[in-house]
């Protein structure tokens, strides 16, 4: 029994101390934690493409912006949020639901310090610390990676999941890839390239309606192409439109969508002896996406 | 989209706008909010949807001695700001009401 009590201390201090040590405190510890840079050795191509994305930037919005500013705002602040508060200090995980998208790994791998951190960089306008926050490739090939949890299990630790098994994965950490059931469905987008109003938190609020969309207006009408099959083509990553390039978004969209546009002037008579000049025009926008547009 | 006509000495006859987008309120009040952290749902929705044909008819009723016009439609991605465009057709038709 004298064994008991030290050894039963020693697991009780020591529980807490390895859940916190799990969770990254810094932005760096927490980008390190993510850092897919060693993948660019093996997947030189895929990679470049990723770092062109909107994937490696999701807190800077378009054309280096950064879209949480409004958040990091003291509350009662012109243009502040129901999520900011009226000390960066205050703020924590939760005053960021955004990250449930745009940055996963924060909701499962980041303390409260990290979004005190957050705020002070998005005050001081330091777009090079927020840059650091990406989506890397181990948030899509792993964190993500598994929708069905209670038949298959969370995602395990040192395996990555893609569209076919590799048992020899040559990486120190991800020795193993597993094939993923879900990879190259739409459902794998969806669950960030939303349904529409996201109602679990205490704050509702909207981001992207893409996949309730592509589900009740696209597949509803017989659509049967997948989101990875327009937008990952030949498993493009940088998965466009990179609203960065402007040439190549407006070239997306002219593939996309179509514009017919047909004229006729005639002479109008409503009363006798009086004719109003008058030209007609018809346009006609169709689209090829599966999905509304705009959307996101 | 825009279309704009115009006279042959180029001057603006006419000019009709229409928006495409789906636009969301905080469903505290009726103003159109812009910005995921403010929106809670779409009010009203004239985005493009897929299988749908988006058709306008528009008239322009042209000045008293003008019988010709350049139309040109414009159609127009914006993102987060009026000022950021992305142009992705320009269709330019003449049209006269002389044979």
């Amino acid at each position: 029994m004298k064994f008991v009590k030290p050894v039963l201390l020693v697991l009780f201090l020591a529980v807490p101390l390895i859940a916190f040590a799990e969770k990254a405190k810094t932005i760096d510890e927490l980008a390190k934690m993510y850092d897919s840079s060693r993948c660019k050795s093996c997947h030189a191509e895929i990679y470049a493409q990723w770092e062109k994305s909107h994937h490696a930037r999701p807190l800077m919005g378009v054309k280096g912006g950064l879209m949480l500013s409004p958040i990091a705002l003291k509350k009662g602040e012109k243009g502040s949020t129901a999520f900011s508060e009226d000390d960066p200090k205050k703020m924590t995980i939760r005053n960021f639901p955004c990250f449930k998208c745009h940055l996963p790994q924060a909701v499962a791998s980041a303390d409260d310090s990290v979004a005190v951190e957050l705020t002070e960089a998005l005050i001081a306008k330091d777009s090079a610390k927020v840059a650091r926050l990406q989506i890397t490739c181990i948030v899509c090939h792993n964190e993500k990676a598994i929708i069905h949890k209670r038949e298959l299990g969370a995602p395990e630790k040192g395996v990555l999941y893609g569209k076919k098994d590799v048992p020899a994965h040559m990486d120190g950490t991800f020795k193993t890839v597993k094939k993923s059931a879900i990879f190259k469905d739409s459902v794998f987008c969806g669950q960030c390239h939303g349904l529409g109003p996201n109602l679990e938190f205490d704050q509702a609020f909207q981001c992207a309606n893409l996949y309730g969309s592509y589900l009740h207006n696209y597949v509803s009408s017989g659509g049967t192409k997948t989101c990875q099959e327009c937008h990952m083509q030949k498993g493009d990553h940088l998965i466009a439109p990179n609203f960065n390039d402007d040439k190549q978004t407006s070239e997306l969209l002219a593939k996309a969508i179509n514009l017919e546009v047909e004229t006729l002037g005639y002479e109008w008579l409503r009363k006798a002896a009086t004719y109003v000049p008058k030209i007609v025009v018809n346009t006609k926008i169709t689209t090829t996406a599966g999905h509304r547009i705009p959307d996101g | 989209m825009v279309v704009t006509a115009k006279s042959v000495d180029g001057k603006e006859i006419g000019k009709f706008e229409r928006h495409y987008h789906p636009q969301a309120t905080n469903c505290r009040d009726f103003k159109m909010k812009y910005g995921a952290q403010w929106k809670v749902a779409n009010l009203r929705d004239t985005s493009l949807q897929p299988g749908q044909a988006k058709k306008e008819i528009i008239e322009f009723d042209l000045p008293e001695g003008v019988r010709a016009a350049d139309v040109t439609v414009d159609l127009v991605y914006e993102d987060v700001n009026p000022d950021n465009r992305y142009p992705i057709h320009s269709i330019t038709k003449k049209v006269s009401l002389d044979k």
